[in-house]
């Protein structure tokens, strides 16, 4: 039974062709005008390994002189119209999957002097029997020769349009340029091949007759150049089309084995091809089980700053703007001024307000084959110390100065300035520059082991400016009205998860507790910042939560809300070093080094809210989560709630007052805090009072901010739950007549917290 | 000739209509009867109802689903017509329902409030 099912699944996962796929290299920037540059890094996988595949490798609008080839092609069949040797923008080859590999593990990348990114792009499918690939335009094409198969032209027409491949419907080969004319002629053993075109509305009028070109006008009048088209591409034999009998209405490639067109009438039984895709471009191929990756690299610096931006689920980003920073003067400036929105993902590009222009940032000294041994090395005890000789110095290098060096072909890398002594300069190199021990420097010659640990070289020293660019800093800002964001991201949750803390953990001094699983936890709930989380702390949640005094005073600048961290300082915050973070309120974060070398300049960032015990809008922490050079830059992210609990509300005029009733349904849940933002339009309405019915006896709270009413309750002390009983009553008075109230108030913030500090999705309805 | 060219073009300059979105002229349509409306503050809505009894009216965040604001009121039969205010909501797509006592719906709309 076992061996059945195996054999079952085996057979459907066959025939479903689960796994295939191609992956991608991550980018990398080339160098300029450089040949046989190492572009591997696609891999197939998942593909039978006795199946012959079809691929097809192709740079996309790349960079004028860029290139590519292959140096291993063993196994491999050219498509038709390709050669595998050369140079090359595209190439389609056929061959099992463990060769298409190996061949992807040689691809180079030639680039010439522009700029400009390099899309390298692989697609790969089971090459299918009895259809030809044209790599040119992406369509696969399949010819009926047999002569089952031949029929008339319109039969041809018509049947073709009954196929479907790979999720395209067929059509009746068209011929519209030299390079397909010549696929179809060496792909089709046949001759007086029928193609769509035809004059069959008005004689000599040929029109393209099927796909994506069709209704096009070919030619207006018979004969092979008359009333040819400029632009569109007219093959004719000599003499044709001619319309002879009248009825010579449809084409044949072919014709007689001359690779050239007639003209035929209907009851002719030829050969046809039907032809599948509708596009001009490979790459915009839709074909099902035809898979396909790409990856962007770079000829020169292309630098981008891309940013994305989540701040969970009941935050709208495009309230949020960022504009990028570099330094100058010691100070982060911005770079051109430009406020740029979030847009509805949370993604904003920032790569036109780049400050691109580098600076000088210290000294690089090259050390090259020369005469003089005016520079040699120590390796021992593990640490290798290079000497450079004081006389190589002047006034526009100083020893210090120097910050990376090249040694002959050993070494290129930064370097650590120690000290100066007589003779020389000295400086810490972070490598055992194995090829100068082991012999295998291809500078050999200049190379002496004068013993005691030390190789001198024979050698010149020059110096050059490394030129760097400006560090650079992201700040973000918000058009959000504070108050009411910072009350849906500091809630009823996060003040009882504090008071729990606190009553377990003790009420003085930083004690981890044991509500709290994070550092970050006591961070954010380290209020006034001092590096301590007490019962002062949770008193200012409190005052908070009732509308007595605001976190942040009520101001409007975000730096008094949210702090940013890379993720590795981020994730670094523990319960024990968390206090170290006082004092870090930032709305911007610099410095951004931007690499010299590589093209993808993306920074993790993370945030944090202050106040946010409960971490529903804060980053999560994670050591093996999102890599360090992700596109990923800035992840905040929302806990998941799940479980719910129900809240009604209901408005009405009664003896000329406005009274609201919140009531609440805790259903299974042992709710011991709540909170609800009743808007108001106080142009229309005049608070007056809120009125509890309350079980458990809470702290309950109904405080007036002016256009809205916080309201709620919160049990502390152990001592019950919210029932079905609960409800808020609020009252206004109107200002002015007014007959009825729908819409006068609103909600707009919701929580509620259980007795295990568990948030709650409050559904109203 | 050119001060009067100069004067007329202050005088049709002075007379440019100012680019303020007029408040739409109340509509004696039944609301419930279109599949959406984009009202104002304190715009008046109207609509029909067969017997007289207590009504609710509710608005629903289309987004999200959830409640943001209900009134009870008591309605008459016929031609029935209240006021929706908005300066409250913060959100701008939303059901408009009609419900009577026994919470069964006689209505339902999309309001578009800004």
């Amino acid at each position: 039974m076992k061996k059945l099912i195996v054999t079952l699944l085996f057979l459907l996962t066959s025939f479903l062709g689960f796994g295939q796929s191609v992956s991608a290299p991550d980018s990398k920037s080339f160098l300029q005008s450089t040949n046989g540059q190492d572009a591997s890094g696609f891999v197939l996988s998942g593909f039978g390994s006795n199946e012959t595949l079809l691929a097809s490798i192709s740079l996309i609008n790349p960079p004028t002189g860029t290139t590519f080839n292959l140096t291993t092609t063993t196994g491999l069949t050219a498509a038709s119209g390709f050669t595998l040797a050369g140079d090359k923008t595209r190439l389609v080859v056929t061959g099992t999957m463990a060769n298409i590999n190996t061949a992807l593990t040689s691809l180079k990348v030639n680039t010439g002097s522009v700029i400009g990114n390099v899309q390298l792009s692989v697609a790969a499918t089971v090459n299918p029997i009895g259809f030809f690939y044209n790599g040119v335009n992406g369509h696969f094409y399949k010819p009926l020769t047999a002569t089952a198969d031949r029929t008339t032209y319109t039969n041809a027409r018509a049947r073709s349009l009954l196929t479907t491949f790979k999720g395209q419907t067929g059509y009746l080969v068209t011929i519209t340029s030299t390079s397909e004319e010549e696929f179809i002629r060496v792909n089709v053993p046949a001759t007086n091949v029928w193609f769509a075109a035809t004059d069959e509305v008005v004689d000599g009028r040929w029109v393209i007759d099927a796909g994506p070109e069709k209704g096009t006008v070919m030619k207006t009048s018979n004969g092979q150049l008359a009333g040819n088209i400029q632009g569109v591409y007219n093959n004719w034999c000599g003499g044709e089309p001619n319309g002879s009998n009248g009825s010579e209405n449809y084409a044949v490639a072919k014709w007689n084995g001359a690779a050239c067109w007639n003209d035929l009438s209907n009851n002719w039984n030829n050969p046809y091809v039907i032809e599948y895709g509708t596009w001009t471009n490979p790459d915009d191929a839709t074909f099902t089980e035809f898979y396909t990756n790409s990856v962007i690299h770079s000829n020169g610096q292309v630098l981008r700053a891309q940013f994305n931006f989540d701040f969970g689920t009941n935050i709208d980003e495009t309230k949020f703007n960022t504009i990028l920073l570099a330094q100058s003067n010691n100070q982060y400036l911005p770079t051109t001024n430009t406020n740029r929105t979030l847009n509805g993902l949370g993604r904003v590009d920032m790569t036109s307000d780049l400050d691109t222009v580098k600076i000088s940032n210290g000294k690089k000294g090259n050390i090259i084959a020369g005469g003089v041994e005016w520079s040699y090395v120590n390796i021992s005890n593990g640490v290798t110390t290079l000497y450079i000789d004081l006389r190589k110095f002047d006034q526009n290098t100083q020893p210090s100065d120097v910050k990376r060096v090249s040694i002959l072909d050993a070494y290129d890398g930064e370097v650590t300035y120690q000290q100066t002594s007589l003779y020389w300069a000295h400086y810490v190199v972070p490598s055992t520059l194995t090829k100068i021990t082991d012999g295998t420097s291809s500078f050999v010659g200049n190379i002496r082991n004068s013993g005691y640990n030390n190789w001198a070289f024979a050698c010149d020293v020059l110096f050059n400016n490394i030129n760097v660019y400006k560090p650079h800093g992201v700040r973000l800002s918000t058009t959000n009205n504070m108050a009411s964001l910072y009350n849906s991201i500091v809630t009823v949750s996060d003040v009882f998860l504090a008071f729990k803390e606190v009553s377990n953990g003790g009420l003085f001094g930083n004690e981890s507790g044991l509500e709290f699983g994070s550092g970050v936890q006591f961070m954010n709930a380290d209020i006034d910042g001092n590096g301590m989380f007490n019962e002062l702390d949770t008193y200012k949640l409190l005052q908070h939560l009732t509308g007595v005094e605001t976190i942040g005073g009520g101001s409007t600048n975000l730096s008094d809300y949210i702090k940013l961290y890379t993720k590795s300082e981020y994730d670094d915050i523990t319960k024990t070093n968390w206090y170290t973070q006082t004092n870090v309120t930032r709305n911007q974060y610099t410095p951004l080094n931007l690499s010299n070398s590589t093209l993808l300049n993306n920074f993790t960032l993370n945030a944090t809210w202050i106040g946010d015990v409960n971490l529903s809008h804060s980053a999560q922490q994670s050591v093996n989560g999102v890599s360090a050079n992700s596109v990923r830059v800035m992840s905040l992210s929302t806990n998941s709630v799940s479980t719910d609990i129900n809240a009604s509300i209901i408005g009405e005029i009664s003896n000329d007052k406005v009274i609201i009733r919140i009531s609440l349904d805790p259903l299974q849940q042992e709710v011991v805090g709540t909170q609800f933002q009743l808007n108001y339009d106080n142009s229309k309405l005049k608070f007056e009072k809120v009125d509890f019915v309350t079980n458990g006896n809470p702290m309950n709270y109904g405080t007036n901010r002016g256009s809205f009413v916080s309201i709620g309750s919160l049990i502390t002390n152990g001592g019950g739950v919210l029932d079905k009983t609960t409800e808020y009553r609020i009252t206004f008075s109107p200002i002015g007549n007014i007959t009825n109230i729908l819409g006068l108030t609103s909600i707009s913030t919701t929580d509620a917290v259980n007795k295990d500090g568990k948030q709650l999705k409050v559904k109203l309805n | 000739m050119k001060k009067i060219i100069l004067i007329s073009l202050i005088l049709l300059v002075g007379c440019t209509k100012m680019e303020i979105e007029p408040t739409p002229p109340p509509s004696t349509q039944n609301i419930f009867s279109v599949k959406e409306s984009r009202v104002t503050d304190g715009q008046e809505i109207h609509f029909q109802l067969s017997t007289a009894g207590v009504y609710t009216l509710t608005l629903i965040d289309k987004e999200n689903g959830q409640v943001v604001s209900r009134e009870r009121f008591t309605g008459q039969s016929g031609k029935n017509i209240k006021k929706i205010y908005t300066n409250s909501i913060e959100s701008q797509y939303l059901y408009l329902l009609l419900e009577d006592v026994t919470k069964t719906e006689i209505g339902k709309t999309t309001i578009i409030t800004k």
